[in-house]
């Protein structure tokens, strides 16, 4: 009988949708929704792609109709709740969601973690429908691409602010109501501030990586940290992220560490020591953005110092100086390389405009993606070919190491050049490879780590011989 | 208004679809990997340990819950739906298909396996019953035993009656009936009520046509049934030719062993195997009646529409969603419904050009009138519904009718395109039909998972559990 009431229900359904499709083809399609016709779902615009604003029950409602689309390869998961209880919601897109597959590296997209900076929202959600869509269409690229990795997508890690942004009248948003979580804090101040830490060590020696490692706790009992914000460290702490990127608003170029100058100016070039393969991610994202890499692009307002602004891209200290940021804690928390990508002048524009912000950032965002397929990736083994979880790999030259996960598996990414790797692991002896890394793809290295004890037992087994040869030869 | 409704009980039925594929996923990965906290080498020890033991009670509770969750939330529901399943499986002759998948599944060691073999042992008892009641008790309302009987015949057998009675009441007494006997709930009432409706149009509109070609009606009445196989043949295999895919041998098969099935069916559907012949004639007879120059925007949306209709009901049948039978019983109500509409239309206009007066317009605009209404009144029964179900406890959809509807399109939307891609991407895959069961018990699994995360309504997780129950 359900089955029954459920054909009733989508009879009716399926009649607005054969009405609606009617209507299209003569040419009848009712023009833009006005205010209060915010519910209404324009399912055949493109694919099932829908380009309006999305409030929380309906980004859950795409999210959940992605995964219902395409549940072999996607997931939906929470890495926690808001201050005022909305989920912090992620869809998972890949080969074997829920699982890490040793080797598969992980990226990560976050948006809208100011509230009133909502293109970023939109954008993750229509790309998640996008990479269902080609998915299914068997386009190459985006097999390929979730076939080799996994993507996690989370649209908006402020829902609270959102709903404050959005609930303004007009179209006209403020610039900053909506920004803050719940609470009224800037998110993308409130991570611990590890810059100025490593800026420290950098004098007085010390790690520049893995920072947290002993603050772990401190982050637990930290008060002054938003829900949101501890949320996305353990995210951060759980999964070993391999690239990332943080979608922001109000102006438009892509930002990479560090964001926090050394000296405390308001603006300094401030490098980090993989500056280089930086640069070259910024790129590959605002390089296919033909708005943010027009080189003769008019600054978003007319007095705004863009001298920083770069092929589309930017220093984050030369920028302006940002603390407690995301990204930067990203770097030196984790093996997370993110940056910060500035999507729109306006930070909540016009509903009709989220077309051609998308067909703007459409390809820089899967080519962004494709970015985590570089460097050198590989395997940290013991001899009998037992994972090392935790390994170090550091490269000669570049002032700041990465960690195997627990599958031993890593991956460092680096621009082209001819690298010395080296991998330790307490207990056992370091190895250095020699590498030459390519544009792409990721150059496979794997190293197989002696242990001390093992090597003692040799130098053991080698003495023993010497002394049972010298005993032969000189009998005694 | 018509044919839109009758294509959409044909896009509806998309969803009732067979085979889909394999879709392995082992269930215990599932909740710990929600969490990934294993991957981190950092956390202290007691969290770990705290971790640990949390997830062990997730891992105990959820099954524990489950099952009983299934039971309740769908005793009554499962009766019918098996009974409804049960029927179009027979008719499909894949019974002998469905013990098998049952019996593989207790081979898999899943946390679900005590669900499973509940399933079978319920499948198993009211297979054989069922069975045995369809053949020997086509009269009475219910089974001795309190299993209803399938939503169908109710219907038909209420239709009838009110057509013979001519008296609506006949339908609030059956139906207060069953709700006391505890057989139906009030949503399944709204929705017999519904189906009733439409079969009582069916009727009434069979009625007419009978008495219009009344004399050869007895005849086509009074073959046997070897004559009627061939009718439906020759339809079948019309329809079929337009279908280049191999699958047409199943479906033919099918379409013989469908036509076996027919014969028990009630009267009504037996004058159907006399229209289906003149189905398609029909059609092509009146867009040629039709006058290309004056009504050249009609007949081309006439044409886009039935085109589009016809591909539905092929891709539909091709991919095993409906049988070949219903495909061709839905264009020919569709048929139908467009021949006489266009007819009473181009009277009108023909009329006006003649005489420039109404008044005999007015009386075809009056039948074209009465078959709107009642599409009308048929549209505003399905919203009522709707609207009813929505208010109801145990509604598929919660909150406004608006937003309810527009997410359940869009979901069903999203579930159909899983399902196209499932089946294309697996074509050379055998055990269609037991991957079903399999992802029909992911996605519930999934589906309360996400309940339970907050990332699900309720109200939402049954709707997509009902769809994929249906399928």
């Amino acid at each position: 009988m359900a089955r029954r009431g459920g054909r009733v229900l989508l009879a009716l359904c399926a009649a607005l949708v054969a009405c609606g499709w009617l209507l299209a083809a003569e040419a009848q399609e009712p023009g833009a929704p006005a205010a209060g016709m915010r519910r209404r779902r324009r399912l055949q615009q493109e694919d099932g792609i829908s380009f309006e604003y999305h409030r929380y029950p309906e980004l859950r409602e795409a999210l959940v109709s992605v995964w219902l689309q395409c549940t072999a390869i996607s997931r939906i998961y929470t890495v926690g709740r808001s201050f005022e209880g909305r989920e912090l919601l992620v869809i998972e897109l890949s080969d074997n969601p829920g699982i890490h597959e040793p080797g598969e590296p992980e990226f990560k997209y976050i948006g809208n973690m100011h509230g009133n900076e909502a293109v970023g929202r939109e954008l993750l959600i229509f790309l998640a429908q996008y990479l269902c869509n080609e998915y299914q269409k068997g386009n190459e690229t985006i097999v390929n691409l979730i076939h080799s990795t996994r993507i996690h997508i989370m649209p908006s890690l402020n829902p609270d602010g959102f709903e404050k942004a959005a609930s303004q009248p007009g179209e006209l948003k403020d610039w900053f109501v909506g920004r803050s979580n719940a609470q009224g804090i800037d998110l993308n101040r409130n991570f611990p501030d590890l810059d100025r830490i490593v800026y420290v060590n950098e004098k007085e020696g010390g790690p520049n990586n893995h920072l947290l490692k002993n603050l772990k706790k401190i982050v637990d009992q930290n008060a002054k940290l938003a829900p949101e914000t501890k949320a996305v460290i353990h995210w951060i702490m759980d999964i070993p992220f391999v690239l990332s990127a943080n979608l922001h608003g109000g102006d438009l170029v892509a930002n990479y560490p560090y964001d926090e100058t050394r000296s405390g100016t308001a603006h300094e070039y401030s490098s980090c020591p993989d500056d280089a393969i930086f640069q070259s991610l910024a790129r590959a994202y605002s390089s296919f953005n033909p708005v943010m890499s027009n080189p003769n692009r008019a600054p978003c307002r007319k007095n705004d110092d863009d001298s920083s602004f770069v092929d589309g891209t930017t220093n984050g200290g030369a920028w302006y100086s940002v603390p407690g940021g995301m990204q930067d804690f990203n770097y030196l928390s984790s093996n997370c390389f993110e940056i910060t990508v500035e999507l729109s002048c306006e930070k909540f524009p016009p509903e009709e405009t989220l077309k051609s912000y998308w067909e703007d950032n459409k390809n820089s965002l899967i080519s962004y993606m494709e970015q985590i397929h570089r460097g050198v990736k590989g395997f940290v083994r013991d001899l009998q070919g037992k994972p090392i979880a935790n390994a170090t790999i550091s490269v000669d030259g570049i002032d700041h190491d990465v960690t195997s996960a627990k599958d031993g598996d890593y991956w460092r990414l680096l621009a082209p050049g001819n690298y010395k790797l080296t991998a330790s692991a307490p207990g056992y002896l370091a190895i250095t490879k020699k590498v030459a890394v390519p544009f792409s793809p990721a150059v496979g290295v794997d190293f197989a780590l002696e242990s001390f004890s093992e090597r003692k037992e040799e130098e053991k087994g080698e003495l023993m011989e010497w002394w049972k040869m010298m005993s032969e030869t000189l009998n005694f | 208004m018509g044919f839109l409704w009758t294509g959409s009980w044909i896009l509806v039925l998309v969803l009732n679809s067979g085979p889909i594929q394999a879709f392995p996923k082992p269930e215990g990965s599932q909740d710990k990997s929600l969490h990934n906290r294993e991957l981190s080498a950092e956390r202290p020890l007691n969290e770990q340990i705290a971790e640990a033991e949390a997830d062990k009670i997730k891992n105990t509770n959820p099954p524990e819950s489950k099952p009983s969750e299934r039971n309740y939330s769908s005793v009554d529901n499962l009766n019918l739906l098996r009974a409804i399943t049960e029927k179009e499986k027979l008719e499909k002759g894949k019974q002998s298909i469905r013990s098998p998948p049952f019996g593989n599944t207790l081979d898999m060691e899943d946390v679900d396996s005590t669900k499973n073999r509940k399933l079978i042992d319920e499948y198993d008892s009211t297979k054989s019953g069922l069975d045995r009641k369809f053949q020997d008790d086509p009269d009475g309302l219910h089974q001795l035993d309190g299993t209803p009987l399938t939503a169908e015949d109710i219907v038909h057998k209420i239709a009838t009656r009110i057509y013979e009675e001519n008296d609506r009441g006949v339908f609030d007494k059956i139906v207060s009936k069953l709700l006391n006997l505890g057989l139906i709930t009030e949503s399944q009432a709204h929705t017999l009520e519904d189906e009733v409706a439409e079969a009582l149009q069916k009727l009434i509109s069979k009625e007419a046509n009978n008495y219009e070609e009344a004399l050869d009606k007895p005849t086509s009445r009074t073959e046997n049934q070897a004559g009627k196989i061939s009718e439906k043949v020759t339809p079948a295999a019309a329809v079929h030719d337009g279908f280049a895919n191999r699958e047409n041998d199943e479906t033919v098969s099918n379409t013989l062993t469908l036509s076996n099935g027919l014969e028990r069916r009630t009267n009504p559907r037996s004058e159907d195997d006399f229209e289906e012949l003149q189905y398609f004639p029909n059609f092509y007879a009146l867009l040629t009646s039709i006058d290309s120059e004056k009504e050249a925007k009609e007949k081309e949306t006439l044409i886009t529409i039935m085109k589009t209709l016809i591909e539905f009901v092929k891709m539909m049948v091709k991919y095993g969603t409906i049988s070949p039978e219903e495909g061709v019983s839905y264009l020919e109500n569709l048929d139908e419904t467009i021949a006489l509409q266009t007819k009473n239309k181009l009277e009108k206009n023909s009329t006006e050009s003649k005489s420039k007066l109404y008044p005999v317009p007015s009386e075809k605009s009056h039948e074209e009138t009465d078959s709107t209404k009642e599409e009308a009144a048929k549209m505003e029964k399905e919203y009522g519904t709707l609207k009813d179900s929505t208010k109801d406890a145990n509604s598929n959809l919660g909150g406004k009718t608006d937003e309810a509807k527009g997410k359940t399109e869009a979901y069903l939307e999203a579930i159909r395109k899983n399902i196209e891609w499932l089946k294309k991407h697996n074509k050379k895959g055998n055990k269609e039909d037991y991957d079903l069961s399999k992802m029909r018990d992911f996605i519930n699994h999934q589906a309360d998972a996400y309940v339970e995360k907050g990332i699900l309504d309720k109200e939402e997780a049954n709707a997509i559990k009902r769809i994929y129950s249906s399928l």
